[in-house]
């Protein structure tokens, strides 16, 4: 399994707590780093602001991104991460509330791997984490950096 | 001029003032020389000026074409030889646009006799205000659609998330304080569990529901028969038990001419509720279809049941149920939706039922043209 980081986009303290617990529950060993806004997630992965001293070579692993974000949205997120070279690879899991058609729609055109409805229930929710750690941290082989 | 007064600045002004202003016609006093005193929140709308921005300048120059013609009219009742003017005039709207009216002007005689000003009526072509009021309400209907897929787009996020955290704590919540919960405990945050679910598949039906009101519609023949198969096996998959002795016979080659998605929706919806309201007996349910004159009339019939008829009405309305959660009532948005999708498609839906006799739900589509006719 890759040890690198998992990089969660989410605004929402619940969430983040629970994406936490289902991904210790899944076993997943990888960080979770956690950013709050999309202007944030950018500042992350172009190691810039606050995030200046990272290596901008040192990529996560997988984006698991919300959409309704303050700031800046997951989509513009997305659309900047499939805009630069170094990033354009990157594996991005959109892991959302909304199943309204125009977001799944507006998601795939941008270029996302997965598009992920965050169930109600708490056993369904553990079980789409794994199912997500699984394939993107196992199986999937990532491009080589 | 400027010595002869203008008559609504007199007492009666103030109503004369009211009723010009109530009036849906354009009404307007000009001086003898055809500039305007007074005119109405009509004529401002035809012209897209303010009265204020009127006053002063004369009626010819507010036309977009034959503005002579208007000016000779005006001096021929002037003169005292023309007792009222009625001509097709269009008008030049602020915006660059053409309003083609029609204008009455009359004298209006001072004490001495002498024509000291004109009333002016102006009355808005049918067909062109007709076209405006079209106009303004597509983009009404434009905007509140706009609103709409906002407010479900705010209600699929941001209703559902908490839904999560109190089903998700309270499910951590047992777990961490294991077995220092007693009876009455576990009963409680099952409850707090049952009503999350409950309500996440009420914001489902809700979203489902607002989504048949908004979806384009894209018309083909659909073949209703593979649309109640398929329904048939989900039902199965989640009500294995009842799926050994159900049955749902489908009169072969029913088609109806429609949106594949919405009409599944619609007998995901119908073949739900009849399965449901089947409990205490095998599930026996029959689809076939009538066709008279390019509509299709769906009949599903059950044999559950059955729902006393005097509230027939509110079956279909949204939130209404006949049943409640022990008899399987469900959020009562299914039929609702099931009525949108009737609508949407030009057709209407209704029931007949006798309690513990079954229902028939009907549904009506358009037909695939030529289909079932006889050559």
């Amino acid at each position: 399994m890759s040890q690198k980081e998992i990089l969660l986009v989410e605004d929402n303290p619940d969430d983040v707590e629970l994406t936490r617990i289902a991904f210790a529950e899944a076993k997943v060993a990888n960080s979770l780093a956690v950013v709050n806004d999309g202007a944030q997630a950018l500042d992350y992965l172009f190691a810039r602001g606050r995030y200046a001293d990272r290596d901008p070579d040192d990529l996560p692993s997988i984006v698991l991104l919300d959409l309704n974000l303050p700031k800046v949205d997951g989509r513009e997120v997305l659309q900047a991460i499939r805009a630069h070279e170094k990033t354009r690879g990157l594996p991005v899991v959109v892991l959302t509330t909304s199943t309204e058609p125009f977001d799944v729609e507006a998601s795939y055109a941008l270029g996302v791997n997965s598009y992920i409805r965050k169930p109600v229930d708490f056993e369904q929710f553990v079980w789409a984490v794994k199912q997500v750690g699984l394939y993107w941290l196992v199986l999937n082989h990532p491009r080589e950096s | 001029m400027s010595t002869v007064p203008n008559p609504s600045e007199t007492a009666a002004g103030d109503l004369v003032r009211l009723a010009m202003a109530s009036s849906a016609r354009g009404m307007a006093i000009l001086d003898r020389d055809g500039r305007w005193l007074e005119v109405n929140p009509a004529i401002e709308r035809m012209l897209g000026r303010s009265a204020a921005q009127l006053a002063g300048e004369a009626v010819q120059a507010c036309v977009a074409r034959d503005a002579p013609a208007l000016a000779a009219g005006i001096g021929t009742l002037v003169a005292g030889n023309a007792r009222a003017l009625r001509m097709a005039v269009v008008f030049a709207h602020a915006d660059g646009r053409e309003v083609p009216a029609t204008i009455d002007i009359a004298p209006m005689q001072a004490g001495d006799g002498s024509v000291a000003w004109l009333s002016v009526q102006v009355t808005e072509d049918a067909a062109d205000a007709l076209a405006q009021r079209l106009a303004a309400t597509e983009a009404a209907l434009a905007s509140m659609e706009r609103l709409q897929a906002s407010f479900a787009h705010g209600v699929s996020h941001d209703l559902r998330a908490p839904l999560r955290a109190i089903d998700s704590f309270s499910s951590l919540l047992a777990e961490h304080v294991g077995d220092g919960l007693d009876e009455t405990a576990r009963d409680y945050l099952a409850r707090i569990r049952g009503a999350s679910a409950r309500m996440a598949g009420l914001i489902d039906s809700l979203l489902e529901l607002s989504r048949a009101m908004r979806a384009s519609l894209r018309s083909a023949p659909v073949d209703l028969g593979l649309l109640v198969d398929w329904a048939h096996a989900e039902l199965a998959d989640a009500d294995p038990e009842a799926a050994r002795d159900a049955r749902i016979d489908v009169q072969p080659g029913l088609q109806a001419l429609g949106d594949e998605r919405l009409l599944r929706q619609l007998l995901n919806r119908l073949l739900g509720n009849a399965w449901k309201f089947s409990r205490g007996g095998p599930v026996r349910i029959e689809v076939d279809g009538e066709q008279d004159a390019g509509r299709l009339v769906l009949r599903v019939r059950d044999h559950g049941i059955g729902f006393d008829v005097r509230y027939a009405d509110k079956l279909f309305e949204p939130f209404q149920r006949l049943h409640g959660p022990d008899q399987g009532g469900g959020d009562g948005i299914g039929l609702a939706i099931v009525r949108c999708i009737a609508e949407r498609h030009g057709g209407r839906a209704w029931a007949r039922s006798e309690p513990g006799e079954g229902s028939t739900f009907f549904v009506e589509l358009p037909a695939v043209p030529g289909d079932g006719q006889q050559a």
